[in-house]
């Protein structure tokens, strides 16, 4: 038995996996389950797993725990086996889509990686640096602005209004400045969606296959999912992609 | 005697046969325990943000320092030098030009070469005795690279320093070889690394000042620093002009990877970290490393001195497992 933690940048998610099936999926705010459960003795991070709920007393002290995500690198985590995210996503992948061949893409609350795997295994990736545009955070900031829920936002791909700032930020005033030239909302939802796609077919170009599979909790925007298709891409979505990291984790050898 | 700074490397052999100090402004920067106050300092006087910040630490480099005299690299390195120049011009310095002829043309490096030893007054007998005098700490910094790649005794950040110290012979050749003659008593009687992986390091020398140990921490040694090595003059050329058409640095990426691809061989490396300095013009040639090295890179972006920043250690850290799982 084991629980995977994929520790990202908004969520913690977690998959208990018992003799290779998922028996559980969980997740958890970062920001709640750090202030609530997370422990700092001396240079050691602990966690109360079983203090969550998630977890009977039982399953934490008979499954082994394999950790990532972005909080790995900056906390030593004390009984946990930590690896990398890219190994993660890619197990987890593997393990979802049942793919030996592909290209994957996770678009998370910050990052967005592109990798490719061969035969089953990585053979080289990018990651997106420096700036985090192209991410869930960037649809959360898009979707307040618009005064739209996500799933309003990831429905809407057709006639997309075209944005062109480089900057999360910047691209919010630029919103606005189309919210006031009158556009229709749904097209506005569209155009965000589309700069996702402007933003992650350089990465995806680099290591084209013939399938992409795509992780993430952008991977729930359907809008997005279309646009990509529409670039020629071909796309399968997991059926787990929020937790596909943590699932990686969870069954990673 | 009166110190001359220079943007990136030069012929050496003429400063010191003219009997100035040289001092490479690089390492200076990098090297003063002030790196990030002298970029500041360049951005309040004006230095855009977005622009190289080694740039901007070669000016604040300058300023700080108090010398009066540079030679700066119009042609073969960074196009900013000349701007550079003209800044530099406010503050009465006074600046020699350089240039390496971009078709690496023999008579054209002879002629820039000349120019420079008549500007310092000195004749060819007093730089090739100078020349003869810093080929043979180059030698010396030959073997510290061939200790690092062949008996694996020597780690990338030794490899790193002598090598890009070569530049400028830390400012004083005697107390230089001294050091590399210690380090190499030393050194001989080191037992040989255990690395997993074996890297090479390729483009301009790093900001980050971490990095190699932070890949050792993680089993990977880097056994080839493409352009630290090109410093130290490597192919121990008598003729002058001859040596610097060899360096490879300031000329067309192509010339450069037919140095990469042999050392590469050479050393038996698993996998490539291709440097590249934010806004620097050299990260469009990543492009090209990558279509003619097959093998695995990684390209690191670097921007401002200090310690390698989360996400490119977590970048790291992947590659690293990625080719753990190859070899």
């Amino acid at each position: 038995m084991r629980i995977g933690i994929d520790l990202g940048s908004r969520k913690v998610k977690f998959a208990l996996v018992d003799e290779g099936k998922i028996v559980r999926l969980e997740s958890f705010d970062t920001l709640a389950f750090y202030k609530r459960y997370g422990r700092m003795t001396g240079d050691d991070l602990t966690f109360d797993l079983a203090g969550t709920g998630l977890f009977s007393a039982a399953e934490v002290a008979a499954a082994s725990i394999v950790a990532t995500g972005y909080g790995r690198n900056t906390l030593n985590l004390k009984g946990v086996r930590v690896i990398s995210e890219i190994r993660a996503h890619v197990a987890g992948a593997l393990f979802q889509v049942g793919l030996k061949d592909f290209t994957l893409l996770d678009m998370g609350g910050q990052d967005t990686k592109v990798a490719l795997v061969r035969n089953g295994s990585l053979q080289d990736f990018v990651m997106n640096d420096k700036c985090a545009a192209s991410s869930g955070r960037y649809l959360e900031n898009m979707s307040a602005i618009l005064e739209v829920d996500l799933q309003e936002l990831s429905s809407h791909w057709e006639n997309p209004v075209r944005l062109d700032a480089t900057c999360g930020i910047f691209g919010e005033s630029e919103l606005i400045g189309q919210i006031l030239r009158g556009h229709p909302v749904a097209n506005l939802c569209a155009g965000v969606n589309q700069t996702l796609v402007k933003r992650v077919v350089p990465m995806l170009k680099r290591f084209p296959s013939d399938q992409t599979v795509l992780t993430g909790g952008v991977a729930l925007d359907g809008a997005l999912v279309k646009l990509l298709e529409n670039e020629g891409f071909t796309i399968v979505v997991p059926e787990h992609p929020q937790h596909n990291g943590a699932i990686g984790c969870a069954v990673i050898p | 005697m009166k110190k001359t700074g220079f943007t990136t490397t030069i012929p050496l052999e003429i400063l010191l046969a003219a009997g100035r100090v040289p001092v490479d402004l690089n390492n200076l920067f990098i090297a003063g325990g002030k790196s990030q106050e002298l970029i500041d300092a360049a951005e309040e006087r004006g230095f855009p943000r977005n622009i190289c910040s080694w740039i901007k630490g070669i000016y604040g480099a300058m300023i700080d320092s108090g010398i009066e005299e540079i030679v700066a690299v119009t042609e073969g390195d960074c196009s900013n030098t000349r701007a550079l120049m003209e800044v530099l011009a406010l503050h009465d310095v006074t600046t020699v030009p350089f240039a390496y002829p971009h078709d690496r043309n023999p008579d054209a490096l002879r002629q820039e070469i000349e120019r420079m030893m008549a500007w310092f007054r000195v004749d060819w007998e007093t730089v090739n005795h100078a020349g003869e005098r810093v080929e043979s700490i180059r030698r010396k910094i030959r073997e510290i690279d061939r200790l690092t790649w062949d008996d694996n005794i020597v780690s990338g950040a030794e490899n790193h320093y002598f090598q890009v110290a070569s530049s400028d012979m830390n400012s004083s050749p005697d107390t230089f070889e001294a050091e590399i003659d210690c380090f190499l008593a030393e050194a001989g009687a080191r037992k040989p690394f255990r690395d997993r992986l074996r890297l090479a390091y390729i483009g301009v020398p790093p900001i980050i000042d971490d990095l190699y140990p932070f890949l050792e921490a993680h089993g990977a040694r880097v056994v080839f620093n493409e352009t630290q090595r090109q410093f130290s003059m490597p192919y121990g050329i008598a003729d002058l002009v001859e040596r610097y058409r060899a360096y490879t640095y300031p000329y067309d990426i192509f010339f450069r990877l037919a140095d990469i691809e042999r050392e590469i061989k050479k050393r038996r490396i698993d996998g490539v970290i291709h440097y590249v300095q934010s806004f620097c013009f050299r990260q469009i040639e990543d492009m090209v490393v990558r279509q003619r090295l097959g093998m695995p890179i990684l390209t690191l972006e670097g921007d401002k001195p200090g310690p390698l920043d989360a996400r490119s250690r977590i970048r790291i850290e992947s590659f690293l497992e990625m080719l753990g799982e190859r070899v």
